[in-house]
C-alpha cells in the first residue's frame, strides 16, 4: 500500500472579511496517490479553489486555518507538512518544484510585457541550479511536446501573440517543465472552445502517463471529469459530500447533491427528458446552513428533514472506498 | 403568407479596423452571407465557438450592430420593417418589439437602481405606462412570474446570486411585451444547477407568450434540449442548419460532427470518437479560401481550398453548406 | 427555556435586519460603512472637520484681529504665552499668563529684552467670552471672541515683527486656503466636467483632439507660468482681487488632471452591458448620462475632487511663499511664511513655525480622507464570484 503523494485532514479554513469571518472549506479530507488523477467537481462557493490553493499555501493572507487542518506532501519517502512551512525558501520547495498549478485564464496568467520563453526558463531556473542555455533547450523541448508548432519561435513571443488554447498549452509545458510530481489544474479548459478543450484533454491524459504525476483537476463539468479523471470528490459550500471512483460516483451516485447535479445536466442522448435544475440557490458562504450543509435543497430528505437539519452527517465509507456524507446513506449514524 | 417572424437574407457585417501602414485596411468579417429564417413561436438556436460571429449576427438582428451588406426583415402581425433603413420613431418601435438578454448577469445591470427600477426602466424610457402604480403593478406582475418577489423588488443587485441576477435580466427583456428576443449565451455564467432552471423559465415563457426566441449558445448539449431548430456557425458563416432532431440524426457538415464529438461524455467507457479536429480557429480578417473551415477539416480536397460551399438544401428543412456533405454521410 | 429561545429569535431578528439593511443599501450607504471602517480615514475626517470649522469661526476663536488693526505695538516679535494654572505662588482655577516689561539699555546692547515678571500680582488672567475686536460672520456684526485676558494681551503662539498675533492669523490662513482651493477646484471642476464629459461621452476624432489640447495645458510647467502671470498682474489691483485672480489661475491649471478622470470613468461605463441594455430599449443620450453615466462617476468625481484639494493649496501656499501668489494684508500660510527665511527668525524667533504644523495636518487629512473614500468607493468588484 503505497503512501498517497499528498494526503489533506480536516482542512477548514475560514477568512476574516467585512461581513465576519466566512467559513471556506469545511472539514475536507482527501488523499491523491501518485499518478492519479482526482477531479474535484463543485459550483461556485464549493470552496474548490480554495482547497487546491491551500495545498500551494497561495491563500490570501486574511485566510485563517483551523489547529487540525494537516496536509502532508510525501515526496522521496520524506513527509512536508505543507501548512507549518512558513519561510519562503521551504515553500519554495512546493510552489512550483514539487506542486505546479495551471489556471483557467491563461491570458492572466502570463505576465504580458515578457516573453512566454523567458517566463518558463525563469521558472526553471528558480526551482534547480541549471545554465540558461540548458533551461531553454528544456524549454522549447516541453513547448514542442505540448503540441505547439515552431516552439523555438514561439518561445520568442508574447502572451498575446498566442490563441486561448495555445496560451494553455504554454501554461502547462511551463507548468510541466519543473517535473512536478503533483500539478494542479484549476478549471483549465473552463475558458476553451469545447473543440480546442477537447485537444486538451487528450494532451494532459497523455502527459500523465508519460510523466507519471499526479493531477487534482478542479471542475464543475463533469463530462470533462468522466474521461480525464480516476476517482472524483464532490464538494457543496465547502463541504466534502462524496468520494469515490469515477465510475461509481458517476454511474451509481450515493449523495442527493450528486444526483441532482447529474439529473440537471442537458443529454445528448435523451432529447426528450426535461431538464431538472437542483431547487433553490446556492446559500450565501455568510449564511451556513446548520446540521447538514445541503439540507436547504435537498429533495429526498422529507422523511429525515429534522435530522438533516441538526445533525451534522457523519461520513459513511462504502464498499471500494466510495465516501459519501449523507443521512440517507447511513440511517444507524454510524461510520 | 409565411410564418416567418424574422429573416436574414445575405447578410454580412464587417468591421472596419484602423489602418496599419499604408495600403488597405483590414475588415473583420464576423458575418458572411447569412441566410436564416426564425418561424414565429420558435426557440432557435445558434451555435459556435468563439470567432464565429454568433453574438455578431445576434446583435445584427436587433439593430446593435451595423449592416454592411444583404437585409435582414422583420414581419410580425401588425408591422414589417426593413432593419437596415430603420430608423427614428420606427426604430423605437421596433425596439419595444425586441429585446436582448445578456451573458454576464453581474455586467448587465445598473448596480446603483433598485430592482424595481431596473425591470421599470425599459417601461420608463418607452413610455409604455402613464402612471407610477401602472408601471409597478407591470413589474409586480412580471418579476412574479420570474419568482421574483416584492422584497426583492425593494434591493440592489448586489444582493443576488447569478441565477437570481439573470432572472432579473430576464424580467426587464420581458416587461415591454416583445415579441422577439435574443439569449446571448444567456445561462453560460451560471452554475450546472441553475442553468436547468433559468432555461425551464425561458421555455415557459416562450410557451405561454408565444415570444419568438434566438437562443445563442457554445453549448450544443443546452441547445439540444431547449431549442426547436439549430444553426450551426463556423468563423461566420453558417455551416448547417436543420430542425434539432434531425441535426442529431443525420448531421452532414464535418465541423457539426466534430463538435458533437468533442462534447466529453458522462460515462467515463465511452472515450470520444475520432473526429477531433486539429489547429486553432483561423482569424476572421483573414478568413481562408474557399470553404473556411477547409483548413481543419479532415476531410478536405483541392475543391474546398478553392470553391465556396454553396448553401444548398440536404433534405426537407435541413440546409448544409458542403461540397462533399452526402459523401460523408 | 423560553427566554432563550426569545433571545435567540431576536439574535436571527437582528441578523436578518442587518442582512436585509445590506441588501436595500443604497451605493451611498455602502461607500459610508465601508468609508467608517477605515481608522486613518475616520481621523482624518474628523480632523479635517475640526480645521474647517476653525477657519470658518476664526474670528470667534481668536482674541484679535489679525490684521494690522489688532498688533501689538508693545510685544513685537513675541514668544508665546502659555497659560498656566499652578505655580509657586500656588494654583488657580482659571488659567493665567504672567506681564512682561520691555526695555533696552546700554547694558542690552540696545536689544530689546523682555523681562518676566512672575509676581502674584503681576498674573493676568485668561477670560472666556469678552468683548473685543469686531468681526463680521454670517453676516452678523459680532464682538464676542471665545477667550481673552483680562488686562493686555494674549498670544498663545506668540507675535511677529509687527506685533500680529500668530494664532489668529493662523486661523484666518487656514480660511483663505481653504476659500482658494475651493475657488481652484470648482473652476477646474466645472472645466474637467465639460471637456473630459465631451471627450469621454463621444469619442472617436473630437476626444483625439480635446485630448491633445488637455496634455498640451498639462505640460505647461506651472512656477514660470506664474512667474509670468505676476509680472502681469498690475500693482494697483486690490489684495481681494489678487486673491479672486490667483484662484482662477490655479483652476485654470489644475483642470487637465479632473478632465482625464472624468474622461476614463465616462469610457468605461459607457461600455457596460447595462447601458447597452438601456440604448437598445430606446433610451435618449439624456437618460442614459442621466441615470446611468452621472450617477456611477459621481463616487469617483467625489474622491478626486477631495484629493485634488490638498494640490490647490500647496500649489499656492508655494506660490506665495516665493512672493508670486498673495501679499499682504490677504493671509495665508504661504504669506505667514514669506519672512521665515532670515537667520534672525530661525535663530530666535521659532513660532513663527507654528502654522507649519496646522498646514501639514490639513493636507494629510485631505490625504487620507480622499484615500479612504476612493478605496471604500471601489470594491463594487467584491460583489462578483
Amino acid at each position: 500500500m503505497t503512501k498517497p503523494l499528498i494526503s489533506v485532514k480536516d482542512l477548514t479554513l475560514r477568512f476574516k472579511t467585512d461581513e465576519g469571518l466566512v467559513t471556506a472549506v469545511n472539514n475536507v479530507s482527501f488523499e491523491i496517490a501518485p499518478g492519479e488523477v482526482l477531479g474535484l467537481v463543485g459550483e461556485s462557493g464549493s470552496g474548490k479553489s480554495v482547497t487546491a490553493k491551500s495545498l500551494m499555501m497561495l491563500n490570501a493572507d486574511n485566510a485563517v486555518y483551523d489547529e487540525g487542518s494537516k496536509i502532508t506532501l510525501n515526496i522521496d519517502g520524506e513527509e512536508h507538512d505543507v501548512l507549518s512551512l512558513k519561510r519562503p525558501a521551504e515553500q519554495m520547495v512546493i510552489r512550483g518544484g514539487a506542486i505546479s498549478m495551471i489556471f483557467q485564464e491563461p491570458m492572466a496568467s502570463f505576465a504580458p510585457a515578457i516573453t512566454i520563453g523567458e517566463q518558463m526558463v525563469e521558472q526553471l531556473m528558480i526551482h534547480s541550479d541549471m545554465t540558461r542555455a540548458k533551461a531553454k533547450e528544456i524549454s522549447v523541448e516541453m513547448l514542442t511536446r505540448v503540441g505547439i508548432p515552431e516552439p523555438a519561435e514561439r518561445f520568442g513571443q508574447y502572451a498575446f501573440e498566442f490563441s486561448g488554447g495555445m496560451r494553455q498549452r504554454a501554461m502547462i509545458a511551463m507548468a510541466l517543465s519543473t517535473k512536478p510530481r503533483l500539478l494542479i489544474a484549476d478549471e483549465p479548459t473552463t475558458a476553451l472552445d469545447v473543440t480546442i478543450q477537447a485537444q486538451v484533454i487528450d494532451l494532459m491524459k497523455d502527459l500523465v502517463a508519460e510523466f507519471h504525476m499526479s493531477i487534482l483537476f478542479i471542475t464543475h463539468d463533469l463530462g470533462v471529469i468522466a474521461q480525464t479523471a480516476d476517482r472524483v470528490a464532490v464538494m457543496y459550500l465547502g463541504n466534502l459530500v462524496e468520494t469515490g471512483t469515477v465510475r461509481q460516483v458517476i454511474n451509481t451516485p450515493s449523495h442527493p447533491y450528486t444526483r441532482g447535479l447529474l439529473n440537471s445536466l442537458p443529454k445528448l442522448d435523451d432529447l426528450e427528458a426535461p431538464l431538472t435544475p437542483v431547487p433553490g440557490d446556492i446559500p450565501s458562504p455568510l449564511d451556513r446552513p446548520s446540521g447538514c450543509v445541503f439540507h436547504t435543497r435537498c429533495v429526498e430528505s422529507d422523511d429525515i428533514a429534522e435530522r438533516c437539519r441538526s445533525e451534522i452527517p457523519v461520513t459513511s465509507i462504502g464498499t471500494d472506498d466510495h465516501r459519501v456524507d449523507c443521512h440517507l446513506a447511513n440511517p444507524r449514524g454510524q461510520a | 403568407m409565411s410564418d416567418i417572424l424574422i429573416r436574414a437574407n445575405n447578410l454580412s457585417v464587417h468591421f472596419p479596423l484602423n489602418r496599419v501602414g499604408f495600403g488597405e485596411r483590414p475588415v473583420v468579417r464576423a458575418c458572411e452571407g447569412i441566410n436564416i429564417e426564425i418561424e414565429k413561436g420558435s426557440f432557435f438556436g445558434l451555435v459556435g465557438e468563439s470567432g464565429s460571429g454568433k453574438t455578431t449576427l445576434g446583435r445584427a438582428m436587433l439593430k446593435a450592430a451595423p449592416i454592411s451588406h444583404g437585409e435582414v426583415i422583420y414581419t410580425d402581425d401588425d408591422v414589417t420593417y426593413d432593419l437596415g433603413s430603420l430608423q427614428g420613431a420606427e426604430l423605437k418601435e421596433y425596439r419595444k418589439r425586441s429585446q436582448l438578454i445578456f451573458q454576464d448577469p453581474y455586467a448587465a445591470l445598473s448596480p446603483r437602481m433598485t430592482v424595481r427600477d431596473i425591470i421599470a426602466e425599459p417601461l420608463e424610457v418607452m413610455g409604455l405606462t402613464s402612471s407610477r402604480e401602472e408601471t409597478d403593478t407591470k413589474v409586480r406582475e412580471i418579476a412574479e412570474k420570474c419568482r421574483l418577489n416584492l422584497e426583492h423588488l425593494r434591493r440592489f443587485p448586489h444582493a443576488f446570486s447569478g441565477g437570481q441576477r439573470q432572472r432579473i435580466s430576464i424580467a426587464r427583456a420581458l416587461v415591454s411585451d416583445p415579441k422577439f428576443i435574443v439569449a446571448d449565451e444567456s445561462v453560460a455564467a451560471l452554475d450546472v444547477s441553475i442553468q436547468a432552471d433559468v432555461l425551464n423559465l425561458l421555455n415557459s415563457i416562450q410557451r405561454e407568450r408565444g415570444i419568438t426566441f434566438l437562443f445563442i449558445s457554445h453549448d450544443l448539449s443546452v441547445i439540444a434540449h431547449t431549442c426547436d431548430f439549430v444553426a450551426v456557425m463556423y468563423l461566420g458563416q453558417i455551416v448547417e442548419s436543420a430542425p434539432t432532431r434531425k441535426l442529431f440524426s443525420e448531421t452532414a457538415h464535418p465541423y457539426t460532427r466534430a463538435l458533437l464529438s468533442a462534447i466529453p461524455s458522462l460515462d467515463p467507457d465511452v472515450s470520444g470518437n475520432a473526429q477531433k479536429l486539429e489547429g486553432e480557429i483561423p482569424s476572421p480578417i483573414n478568413p481562408p479560401p474557399g470553404c473556411r473551415f477547409n483548413t481543419r477539416c479532415p476531410h478536405a480536397q483541392e475543391r474546398c481550398r478553392s470553391e465556396v460551399p454553396e448553401w444548398r438544401e440536404y433534405s426537407t428543412g435541413h440546409h448544409v453548406a458542403c461540397h462533399f456533405a452526402e459523401e460523408l454521410s | 427555556m423560553t427566554e432563550t429561545a426569545i433571545i435567540e429569535e431576536t439574535d436571527a431578528n437582528v441578523d436578518q435586519k442587518r442582512k436585509e439593511a445590506y441588501f436595500t443599501a443604497g451605493q451611498g450607504q455602502l461607500i459610508w460603512a465601508r468609508f467608517k471602517k477605515q481608522k486613518a480615514a475616520m481621523v482624518g475626517a474628523g480632523l479635517l472637520i475640526v480645521l474647517i470649522l476653525s477657519g470658518f469661526f476664526a474670528p470667534f476663536l481668536t482674541p484679535y484681529d489679525p490684521t494690522i488693526a489688532g498688533r501689538n505695538k508693545d510685544y513685537l516679535n513675541g514668544a508665546p504665552n502659555v497659560p498656566s494654572f499652578c505655580d509657586d505662588h500656588g494654583c488657580s482655577l482659571r488659567p493665567f499668563i504672567y506681564s512682561f516689561k520691555r526695555s533696552r539699555s546700554i547694558e542690552t546692547n540696545f536689544r530689546w529684552v523682555t523681562k518676566i515678571d512672575t509676581s502674584l500680582e503681576a498674573r493676568r488672567y485668561v477670560v472666556f467670552f469678552p468683548q473685543g475686536d469686531e468681526y463680521t460672520l454670517l453676516g452678523m456684526d459680532l464682538s464676542t471672541h471665545l477667550f481673552g485676558v483680562d488686562s493686555g494681551k494674549i498670544h498663545i503662539f506668540g507675535t511677529d515683527a509687527t506685533g500680529k498675533d500668530i494664532y489668529s492669523r493662523t486661523l484666518q490662513a487656514i480660511n483663505t486656503s481653504l476659500a482658494v482651493g475651493t475657488i481652484g477646484v470648482f473652476i477646474a471642476f466645472v472645466l474637467a466636467l465639460i471637456i473630459g464629459g465631451i471627450s469621454g461621452y463621444y469619442g472617436g476624432w473630437i476626444d483625439s483632439m480635446l485630448q491633445m489640447m488637455t496634455d498640451a495645458v498639462r505640460t505647461i510647467p506651472t512656477i514660470p507660468l506664474f512667474m509670468a502671470l505676476a509680472a502681469f498682474i498690475p500693482a494697483t489691483w486690490s489684495s481681494e482681487t489678487r486673491f479672486f485672480f490667483i484662484s482662477i489661475i490655479l483652476g485654470f491649471v489644475g483642470w487637465p488632471t479632473l478632465a482625464r478622470r472624468v474622461r476614463t470613468h465616462l469610457l468605461t461605463e459607457r461600455n457596460q452591458e447595462y447601458v447597452l441594455a438601456a440604448q437598445l430599449c430606446g433610451a435618449s443620450a439624456g437618460h442614459v448620462i442621466r441615470r446611468h453615466l452621472l450617477p456611477s462617476f459621481t463616487s469617483y468625481i467625489i474622491v478626486d475632487l477631495i484629493i485634488s484639494f490638498p494640490y490647490m493649496v500647496l500649489s499656492e501656499t508655494a506660490l506665495s511663499f516665493i512672493g508670486l501668489g498673495l501679499k499682504d494684508p490677504v493671509n495665508s500660510l504661504g504669506v505667514m511664511l514669506q519672512n521665515v527665511t532670515s537667520a534672525d527668525v530661525l535663530l530666535n524667533y521659532q513660532w513663527y513655525f507654528i502654522p507649519v504644523f496646522f498646514f501639514i495636518t490639513l493636507v494629510l487629512a485631505f490625504v487620507f480622507v480622499g484615500d479612504g473614500l476612493r478605496d471604500a468607493a471601489d470594491p463594487y468588484a467584491d460583489t462578483k464570484k
